[in-house]
């Protein structure tokens, strides 16, 4: 009688808390979208051109810079990440190596991104002489990306159970084999899935590209080493610098756009796993 | 050759205590001073026994004795486990397997294995049994397609699955998957397949079809299956091992290694009867 008293009460306390993070991440969603979604949704806006003084401007060529910040950091830091994800996971031992690997990614993960910026400023703007450009953010951000992405995909990896690799090595196949045909494709839900979530991430960051990336362009970005302004940056630099009058409208424009396209990148997110676990007839 | 193993096939069914003489000539596998350690305990002590081409050896004994390490001696999978450590040698006709010029990639083509539990990888039931085959270098659409063919009719699943080798062998039955894990094994050819309690995870019909299955693979094969049930051994097995660990923390021994009828009628060691009559383990 008491016992379950106390469990229906728990039970409520917990569902209250669950309801308050719920109810904020409306609020702030609700929030944004009411301020500027229906000037996000303007195709004057979304596809128009940027203007210095007068108002009216669009943000096109932001769009296309994050999106294309996205691939190039992705194009980098995948390889790299998968790679040491597929030695932590299916070749380490587990030993003094192992250990180092995975501090390293800890404590790179631990830095605040606008020290990497700095980092990026240092490295590829100025000893490179790439000056600010998407290669010089992508390559800063793909240095962010990295321990996350590795970790990640280290445990998809690692939740393939081991009976697939047992099956597959007493087959006569190497390891390398093993990894390649059976490992990796049965963990590509969740490397997918960690992958689309971290171009979330990617479009959402800001502090480690205003060194690098530049934050205010007119033209669209097309050669990698061209000036760039990803949409998060550049709120930033509306908000803070810019002369244009209707820099308000264009800072919640803005934001609701880009937070219209990170809702829709983890959407795919989830949708991936969800149709690769279902053709693969996991659940 | 052939006729030789021909011969030695009659004589086996024929007469088994000759048939065990004449196999000495022709055995498949011999284990000889085997021990094993994970990390530094000893898991198996001096296993010594000689395993005769194209017959079924069981391996029984309670659980925890080292049944499962021994089979998977023969086939090296224990080189996955950091520090697990083989001493003594395993012949395969004749080649110690823990030389270090043996492949073993090469030693786990010849020597199969299934496992306790079923585990088709999460693929078609086509690509389940092509896996093997195709890792090997087949690419010829035609030569895999009667590959494919030919092992599942082997493991007895064709008829249940010809309509079907395109969905996931994750949507088969239990007793399908593992006939379906005996198909994928068998596709590579192998000359020794090693099962390690097949059928516990399987209700009393689908243990029937493997068991039926297991005695008609004798014909072409050599097997040696962990079994924790007597009936099992008993009915499809040529020899039987007896395995025991007999303190906890000590090393399991190979108590017994004879003919199955012998073992099941008049052991020679009062431990295995012990064990046989379902007084420990
Ligand atoms: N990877 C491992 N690391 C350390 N010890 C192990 C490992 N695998 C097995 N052992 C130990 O070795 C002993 C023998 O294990 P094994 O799995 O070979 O027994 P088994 O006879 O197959 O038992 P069961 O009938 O329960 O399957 C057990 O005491 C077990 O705890
Ligand atoms: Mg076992």
């Amino acid at each position: 009688m008491k016992a379950t008293r106390v469990d229906r009460i728990a039970t409520f306390f917990f569902w209250i808390l669950g309801m308050i993070s719920v109810g904020i991440l409306f609020i702030i969603v609700g929030e944004i979208f009411a301020r500027g979604l229906f000037i996000a949704l303007k195709p004057s806006f979304f596809l128009g051109k940027p203007e210095a003084m007068k108002e009216g401007g669009g943000i096109l060529p932001m769009i296309v810079s994050s999106i294309y910040l996205a691939v190039l950091t992705l194009l980098i830091s995948l390889p790299l990440s998968l790679g040491a994800a597929i030695y932590l996971a299916e070749y380490s031992r587990g030993g003094k190596i192992t250990r180092f690997i995975r501090f390293c990614a800890d404590s790179l993960s631990s830095l605040p991104s606008i020290v990497f910026g700095l980092f990026g400023l240092a490295i590829f703007v100025v000893r490179l002489g790439w000056g600010y450009c998407l290669i010089s953010g992508a390559f800063t951000l793909a240095l962010l990306n990295l321990p996350t992405l590795m970790r990640s995909a280290e445990e998809s990896l690692k939740s393939v159970p081991k009976t697939y690799r047992e099956a597959s090595l007493s087959l006569g196949a190497s390891r390398w084999t093993t990894v390649r045909q059976v490992v990796v494709p049965s963990s590509l839900p969740g490397i997918i899935t960690g992958t689309v979530l971290s171009i979330g991430r990617i479009m959402g960051e800001s502090a480690a590209l205003i060194f690098t990336t530049g934050t205010f362009i007119r033209k669209i970005p097309l050669n990698p080493f061209q000036t760039a302004a990803p949409l998060a940056v550049n709120i930033w630099y509306t908000q803070s610098e810019a002369l244009v009058p209707d820099y308000r409208n264009i800072v919640n424009g803005g934001a609701a756009f880009l937070l219209l396209m990170v809702l829709v990148v983890n959407l795919v997110a989830r949708y991936i796993g969800k149709f690769y676990r279902r053709r693969k007839g996991l659940s | 050759m052939k006729s030789n193993l021909e011969v030695e096939n009659l004589i086996v069914e024929k007469d088994k205590e000759v048939g065990k003489e004449m196999a000495k000539l022709g055995n498949k596998i011999e284990i000889r001073d085997l021990s094993m350690y994970y990390d530094s305990f000893k898991v198996l002590e001096n296993i010594t026994m000689s395993i005769p081409c194209r017959s079924i050896v069981a391996l029984i004994g309670p659980s925890g004795c080292g049944k499962s390490s021994l089979l998977r001696c023969i086939n090296r999978m224990n080189d996955l486990i950091p520090n697990s450590k083989v001493e003594g040698e395993i012949l395969l006709d004749g080649e110690n397997i823990y030389n270090p010029s043996c492949e073993v990639i090469e030693l786990r083509r010849r020597v199969g294995m299934v496992f306790q539990k079923p585990n088709p990888f999460p693929k078609s039931v086509y690509d389940n049994v092509s896996f093997g085959p195709q890792v090997m270098g087949i690419d010829n659409k035609k030569e895999m397609d009667e590959i494919v063919e030919a092992s599942l009719k082997k493991a007895a699943l064709w008829d249940e699955v010809k309509d079907k080798l395109r969905t996931s062998a994750l949507s088969l039955s239990g007793g399908q998957q593992q006939r379906l894990c005996i198909a994928r094994a068998l596709a590579v050819q192998p000359e020794v397949i090693l099962f390690d309690e097949p059928c516990s995870a399987l209700d009393p019909v689908a243990t029937q079809k493997i068991e039926d299955l297991l005695i008609e693979l004798k014909e072409n094969y050599t097997i040696v299956i962990v079994t924790h049930n007597m009936q099992q051994a008993a009915r499809i097995s040529d020899i039987t091992a007896f395995l025991l660990m007999e303190v906890q923390g000590e090393p399991g021994r190979l108590i017994e290694y004879s003919d199955t009828n012998k073992i099941f009628t008049n052991p020679s060691d009062y431990r295995t009867e012990r064990y046989i009559t379902g007084r420990f383990g």
